[in-house]
């Protein structure tokens, strides 16, 4: 999946699942002063991403240390690669 | 306008915890409770004045060391409730038609080993590890722990992640002993492909270390639970459910709207009702789609047809004492949990000694997985009003179902009465719960359940779809949402206070 892959299924989940407006959704963004999303939206954040990209997400240190979606960017982009990995 | 610090929503065994938890501490409870009487399917039903379960036969958990011994301890209720523990050394029995061999499933883990063993000598290694792993996920897992409680961490463990198939397939190539050690999925309702390994263990581990009725079943809970509610400011009132949240603002509930029209206000309302029932009262403008998408993705876990049957009085069998006994017509435990199967199922018949009213009878309760798609053509009909095709199914469901108890237990054989019998569709009607499943939603790999803060922000969420099924499992969600309202310091005191040890 390419770095650009992600960014549109990412940004996605935010329109459509969220209602964000698609200007707000800039790599820097911080989704929790910038987006209006709280903590507690965090576990159906997780869920919708873990069903758009087919990976599953585990409750760890690296979700909670999640701000911008750059971040999210990231982490999906390093399990997905530990998956690729994995199917080799 | 009545005042009340907490509303609880649904009055039964999550239910009736939160609100003693909350009245415990000082808080003013409402009850509310949609049937004409509280207990949900904890309580029991009389047919011919003879008691029956519904939905709680037996439990793990009541041994000097088990969780909820605990939980009966921190609520002050241990002392109302009088254990009848199983026969230690074949608690639980397993027949397989397909192998004709009856195995016998003790208690306590090392027992459970030792008896594997001899039934499987090749795979003692396979069974060593295979209880190793379920005593490492319970460890590490908070909510098995009253102290340690975070409702932030579910699925943190790699176990959650891992089917309860796969990894019985990497530990060993049998597979009678893979169904034996997945056999008690029929007390969760989630077939071994779909349920997490982590699920698997804290659901089973209580029940590996010791298995027991409750004298009187349910029914001593509720009672038990009564007696304590008189003591503090709590307040039950059946009939009754919430119709319409009003004056939102800032993420948070003002008003709640009963169905009496009645007009409540409270600073917190926490609802122990099945997920789907609480996504119908959230008005969606407040909703994200992510979040009803979560909630409308869960699936139902197995429900049970039930037939409801006591041994002729004349006869006295000596030998009749409380165990539990699954008929498995083969080891794939898979096909015996999944809706589509049409071939020959399971049965998990529970014989236990009742006393009312002076009189002793000997019970056979026999549940067989069934599932709301096997009554859908009749969805639309109430109980009572039932047309007859459907008393027909009920017929001949019954009459299938004592014949394999009198092939399985040929003594039997005409001094067994079925005296009641109960679908899917009874369940869901008689329980007020969307769909007559017996655990809630299905416990899927991966999920994360809809528990504690919603998102208005003062309604929260628990019961058994929330954690884990059983009567444990809603009980623990209870303790971890009071521990979010109480706040950190006052639940840390309330446990210390009640739970010495």
């Amino acid at each position: 999946m390419t770095e650009q892959e992600i960014i549109e299924i990412t940004n996605r989940v935010f329109e459509e699942s969220f209602e964000i407006e698609k200007e707000k959704l800039h790599p820097q963004a911080h989704i929790f002063q910038d987006l209006g999303i709280d903590s507690l939206d965090v576990v159906d954040l997780v869920v919708a991403l873990q069903k758009s990209f087919g990976v599953n997400i585990r409750n760890e240190e690296k979700v909670r240390n999640i701000r911008t979606l750059q971040d999210i960017y990231d982490f999906i982009a390093e399990i997905k690669n530990e998956k690729e990995r994995q199917s080799y | 306008m009545k005042k009340y610090d907490d509303i609880v929503v649904g009055s039964g065994i999550s239910g009736l915890t939160m609100a003693l938890i909350l009245g415990m501490n000082g808080r003013k409870v409402l009850l509310l409770e949609k049937s004409p009487r509280i207990g949900g399917s904890v309580s029991r039903f009389y047919k011919r004045g003879i008691p029956f379960d519904t939905g709680f036969h037996f439990t793990g958990g009541l041994d000097r060391s088990g969780i909820l011994h605990d939980i009966l301890l921190v609520l002050g209720i241990r002392d109302l409730i009088q254990p009848i523990f199983l026969s230690e050394d074949k608690a639980h029995c397993f027949f397989f038609e397909s192998e004709n061999r009856l195995y016998e499933i003790p208690y306590g883990i090392e027992n459970i080993k030792k008896k594997f063993k001899g039934y499987f000598p090749g795979e003692g290694s396979s069974i060593d590890r295979y209880f190793d792993k379920v005593r490492q996920v319970c460890a590490h897992t908070p909510s098995m722990n009253l102290r340690a409680l975070d409702s932030s961490l579910q699925l943190h463990l790699e176990e959650d992640f891992l089917s309860l198939e796969d990894v019985l397939n990497g530990l060993t190539g049998n597979n009678v002993l893979k169904a034996l050690l997945s056999g008690f999925a029929m007390c969760y309702g989630v077939m071994p492909k779909e349920i997490s390994f982590a699920n698997h263990s804290r659901m089973c581990l209580n029940l590996y270390e010791s298995v027991a009725r409750i004298k009187d079943g349910g029914d001593a809970l509720i009672r038990a639970y009564e007696t304590k509610f008189k003591n503090f400011d709590i307040e039950i009132q059946c009939n009754k459910y919430i119709a319409n949240l009003e004056d939102i603002q800032n993420k948070r509930v003002g008003r709640f709207i009963l169905n009496t029209g009645e007009e409540i206000s409270a600073v917190n309302c926490i609802f122990t009702i099945h997920p789907r029932e609480i996504l119908k009262i959230l008005p969606e403008q407040h909703l994200s789609k992510a979040f009803i998408s979560r909630v409308s993705s869960f699936e139902s876990s197995a429900g049970f047809f039930s037939v409801f049957a006591v041994l002729d009085k004349k006869y006295n069998d000596s030998d009749f004492d409380s165990t539990i006994v699954s008929i498995f017509p083969h080891t794939d435990v898979n096909l015996l949990l999944d809706p589509a199967n049409t071939g020959a199922s399971a049965l998990v018949i529970m014989k236990s000694i009742e006393e009312e009213r002076g009189k002793t009878y000997r019970t056979i309760n026999t549940f067989e997985p069934s599932f709301f798609e096997h009554v859908e053509a009749w969805k639309d009909t109430k109980t009572g009003h039932r047309p007859q095709s459907y008393m027909d199914y009920k017929k001949e469901r019954v009459e299938k179902i004592i014949g394999r108890i009198v092939n399985t237990f040929p003594k039997y054989k005409d001094r067994i009465k079925a005296v009641d019998s109960a679908s899917v569709l009874t369940f869901r009607d008689y329980l007020n719960s969307p769909d007559g499943s017996a655990y809630g939603v299905k416990q899927k790999i991966s999920q994360f359940n809809l528990l504690g803060k919603l998102p208005l922000r003062n309604l929260h969420a628990a019961g058994q779809s929330s954690v884990l099924p059983g009567i444990i499992g809603a009980m623990m969600s209870s303790f971890i949402v009071g521990r979010t309202i109480l706040e950190k310091e006052k639940y840390n005191k309330f446990l210390n206070q009640n739970l010495c040890n």
